[in-house]
């Protein structure tokens, strides 16, 4: 049986596609957006993270980590000395048969509301095998949604797609370079698997994070619009990046240092998307 | 909103009307001839000598007026220097239509006509009630003259017919509930709850609408009204500022289930969501029949944060009602007390939160008892149980002993009284129930999931170190602790755990419900918790759930504090698995929701499915917020940023920066496992 690594489970989650939803992320993503806002997401390997609400500072934790490694450093034992037991581990290992039973528990009220489960990320795609599975699992089971970069082989986006209803779609940058640049990865094989899910006829929704100074250029949106006309698509939604983004990163032991400045508001251009006959809309 | 509405609305907000008053509390002990305790002497002096130095309080073109010019009320002092008890009645939603309908000159004839009669107790009776009316006449005759000279006319108008005459327009109505609230008040009674305002005021709204007046003019004066209630509620609050019991009960259904949203309910939502106030609380009833259009509608109150609406739940409550012994008719009427207390209006003296029952004390102390001795995890069950009804016996006497000063002005507000010439204190009301909080269902039944997997189940755990720890407080036991708050936690649709609580929730209201009381009433048994979930934790040591000494358990019907949640959908299962026609004294889940959610229409409606997933699922009550944990953070360290910060708490909603710090932090504490 597929196993796969998932680093949360929310439950109705109201922005991942139609309906309530229960949102699964799965660990591991092949991109490194300079502004990931769950870093937890990023490493395939579970690990150690610390919520900041109610932390007494005893640094019990801490303690425990030096006494078994040497290091300053939360591990996996500092779970079950936390008073607040605010430690836990991002990345639990699931079986599809697991996940499928934990979701069929909420099925009716999320099938009441036209909602249903979304694959979120890290990167979905990435855990091929196992999402392919859980999707076949849930099929007529609930309305089953796949929140993606987009990166991965057009084989394998096609076989998931195949197997799903819905499709939540992030284009970045139009620009390769910039592309590699800010998300560690060019953007072809993206686009390439865009061109395949809007031809295909399924149900999507086209997303851009709009980061203020990296993507939120006339040009970067002008191109965009574009290239979303040539696949014949006629709606987007922009999520403009919040401050908080960098929340979690301490959390999880990493330092949130983006290079644009976070303070700057991102412009959002909705006239661009317009002019295109595109539907806007902000969340 | 219009000039009138923003003007009222700033001389409430200003606050300067609070510096027109005088302390009061004078000693009316002199006055008093022949001392009875509960007797009626008391009330009436009181009520007179506090009327006839009332002075008439208005702003510019107050429409409503009744002010309080004296902030205490007069005290009266025993020959062994004690101080009379002052508590009276509280969350009863008296039958203030009645009187409204009727105007002070028949309620006079009727009471003459009884008066033929009467013997001797029930003429005393008749008489202070009589008192009672002369006294807000001279008072109501002195604002008109006064309203006349400062120019406010409309009020002077109204009050050239009431409160003599009965109401004929939709403001004459208002005007004459605001003068019979606050003779209420006056008479020292707390949380008198405005109950279904939008079904006995109807015939007023359409009476006007029948003579041409628009939607818009009927909402302003609404919203004068609305703003109305805001003024004093600083005098009488109850545990804290904000619980003052003027909650409002919308919708609902009649017998055949046709809704009972009317026009006039739709406008009381449309005022509370300008006003953004905290006065009226807004209830609203639904149930599987109500259309999805008003769930959205009413999903936009909670969106402002106010906690508004609470949801209840008719398809429970009625039924569940009518199985402890409520007629239907009755039953179909009931509106909340002044948090969530399921009562039946206008003729019951019911005192639905009369005790707690403390899970999480009465467990713990029965695990501390029992657990050495139990073999099987069903063999603890027993002795719990039998704790459950143990406890219940000993809130029964302590109920019992309970004693009130005469109401009779109130009393004329009760269907029943008047009619027997008898004192609601003397139970002539036909309901006299009463109603047991069960406070910390949650936190104990997780104490038991954790004895019931670790003792029992793994045998990893030794009764006497569990019993050590919970005695140490869990100090040297860090590890331990740890491993008890991560056991099965009710509000995850675990069975594991849920029927724990189940099993705990049907030997209370199994025992309890239904039992005869000392006033020919019965007992109902509830899961509400009122203070109690910080009050009375206050003194429950350290439980097996791995809650801490003295911390607080979750308000009413929720999950622990302390709880990881898996999400709201998991919580509204969990906490649907009773059924809760069988506990229906009221206690709401709480639920909070970030309130990101709200961000688009969408988000909206996905909040108000939820709600109706909840109805259908069988919950009986709902209280949804919408919170952002860094905004209370910040409201905390920067109050001044924050005057108009409104928060549910227990079963009202107060300014957050009004409120003690102990439940600033615990609405706090709620989000740091939240959605």
């Amino acid at each position: 049986m597929e196993k796969g690594i998932v680093f949360s489970i929310e439950e109705f989650s109201v922005y991942d596609g139609p309906g309530i939803r229960t949102t699964v992320f799965l660990k591991g993503c092949p991109l490194h957006c300079m502004w990931c806002h769950s870093p937890e997401g990023q490493s395939f390997a579970p690990e150690m993270i610390r919520s900041p609400n109610g932390c007494l500072h005893c640094d019990a934790c801490i303690k425990k980590g030096i006494e078994l490694t040497g290091q300053p450093q939360i591990v996996k034992e500092s779970a079950a000395v936390c008073p607040r037991n605010l430690i836990r581990q991002a990345g639990d290992e699931y079986s599809v048969e697991e996940l499928v039973v934990k979701l069929k528990k909420n099925a009716a009220i999320l099938n009441a509301s036209g909602g249903g489960v979304t694959f979120s990320g890290g990167e979905p795609l990435r855990q091929p095998r196992f999402l392919n599975a859980c999707l076949k699992a849930l099929d007529g089971v609930m309305h089953r949604a796949i929140q993606t970069s987009g990166f991965s082989s057009p084989r394998i986006f096609s076989e998931i797609m195949k197997n799903s209803d819905y499709f939540l779609f992030d284009l970045k940058l139009m620009d390769p370079n910039k592309h590699l640049y800010y998300c560690g990865q060019s953007n072809a094989v993206i686009l390439e698997n865009y061109r395949i899910l809007a031809a295909s006829g399924k149900e999507f929704i086209t997303r851009i994070p709009v980061i203020p100074t990296v993507n939120d250029t006339e040009e970067n949106l002008t191109a965009t619009a574009a290239f979303m006309k040539e696949n014949q698509v006629k709606k987007v939604e922009l999520l403009p990046y919040h401050k908080l983004t960098g929340s979690k990163y301490a959390m999880t032991g990493r330092k949130y240092a983006p290079e644009f400045d976070e303070t700057i508001p991102p412009q959002l251009h909705p006239e661009i998307f317009e002019n295109y006959g595109i539907e806007v809309n902000v969340l | 909103m219009t000039e009138a509405v923003k003007q009222y609305l700033k001389i409430l907000r200003d606050k300067e009307y609070r510096t027109k008053r005088v302390e009061g509390g004078f000693d009316i002990s002199p006055l008093v001839e022949n001392y009875e305790k509960h007797g009626l002497e008391i009330p009436v002096i009181r009520f007179q000598e506090m009327i006839k130095r009332e002075i008439p309080i208005l702003f510019e073109n107050d429409p409503f007026g009744f002010h309080r010019y004296q902030k205490k009320m007069p005290t009266f002092v025993l020959k062994n220097g004690k101080e009379s008890w002052r508590v009276l009645a509280g969350n009863i939603t008296p039958n203030y239509a009645r009187v409204i309908g009727q105007g002070f000159d028949r309620v006079r004839d009727e009471i003459h006509g009884y008066l033929q009669s009467a013997d001797e107790e029930q003429t005393k009776f008749y008489h202070a009630i009589l008192a009672h009316l002369d006294a807000i006449t001279d008072l109501a005759e002195r604002y008109r003259a006064e309203a006349e000279k400062q120019g406010c006319k409309a009020l002077a108008d109204a009050l050239t017919r009431l409160p003599a005459q009965p109401a004929v327009t939709f403001y004459e109505a208002c005007v004459f509930f605001t003068i019979l609230t606050y003779s209420l008040r006056v008479c020292g009674n707390q949380h008198m709850t405005i109950g279904r305002f939008d079904q006995y005021m109807y015939p007023y709204y359409q009476h006007d609408i029948q003579s041409g007046k628009t939607e818009e003019e009927l909402l302003e004066t609404l919203e004068l009204f609305f703003i109305s209630l805001n003024f004093d509620t600083d005098i009488y609050h109850g545990i804290q500022q904000g619980d003052n019991g003027q909650s409002m009960v919308l919708g609902g259904f009649d017998r055949d289930g046709n809704s009972m949203f009317n026009e006039l309910s739709k406008l009381c939502m449309e005022a509370s969501l300008e006003l953004k106030l905290i006065d009226p609380k807004i209830n609203l009833r639904c149930g599987k029949k109500t259309p999805q259009w008003l769930f959205d509608y009413a999903t936009k109150m909670t969106k402002q944060g106010l906690g508004f609406p609470q949801y209840c739940n008719d398809d429970i409550a009625v039924p569940g009602l009518v199985a402890l012994g409520y007629d239907y008719e009755d039953a179909l009427n009931y509106t909340v007390a002044a948090c969530w207390e399921y009562i039946i209006p206008n003729c019951s003296f019911d005192v639905p939160n009369i005790q707690t029952m403390d899970f999480p004390f009465v467990i713990n102390r029965a695990i501390h008892a029992h657990l050495a001795d139990a073999k099987t995890f069903d063999e603890l069950m027993q002795f719990v149980k039998q704790a459950v009804r143990e406890e219940c016996d000993v809130i029964i006497d302590r109920a019992n002993n309970s004693r009130h000063v005469s109401i009779p002005f109130l009393s004329l507000l009760v269907d029943g009284c008047l009619e027997k010439g008898k004192d609601m204190t003397k139970w002539a009301a036909k309901y006299n129930c009463f109603g047991c909080h069960g406070a910390g269902i949650a936190p104990a039944a997780d104490a038991l999931a954790a004895i019931k997997s670790l003792v029992y189940e793994k045998q990893s755990l030794k009764k006497d170190e569990l019993l050590a720890a919970l005695d140490a407080d869990f100090k040297g036991y860090s590890a331990l602790q740890n491993e008890l708050l991560n056991c099965p936690k009710m509000g995850n649709n675990d069975d594991f755990v849920d029927d724990i609580a189940n099993e705990l929730m049907a030997e209370f209201s199994g025992y309890l419900n239904k039992k005869p009381n000392n006033r020919g009433g019965f007992w109902r048994a509830g899961t509400g918790s009122a203070m109690e979930y910080v009050r009375l934790a206050k003194k429950c040591p350290a439980t097996a759930d791995g809650r801490n000494a003295w911390e607080p358990y979750g308000s009413s019907f929720s999950p622990a504090i302390t709880t990881k949640l898996e999400g709201p959908l998991s919580v509204i299962q969990s906490f649907t698995k009773f059924d809760m026609t069988k506990i229906i004294n009221g206690g709401p889940l709480t639920l909070e929701v970030h309130d990101s959610v709200f961000r688009n229409e969408e988000g909206e409606k996905k909040v108000a499915q939820l709600v109706r997933a909840f109805i259908e699922l069988g919950g009986h009550q709902l209280q949804l917020n919408s919170i952002n944990r860094d905004t209370l953070l910040d409201a905390q360290a920067h109050p001044e940023k924050y005057p108009n910060l409104i928060v549910r708490v227990w079963g009202w909603s107060g300014y957050f920066c009004e409120l003690d710090p102990e439940y600033q932090n615990h609405i706090i504490k709620r989000t740091e496992f939240s959605v």
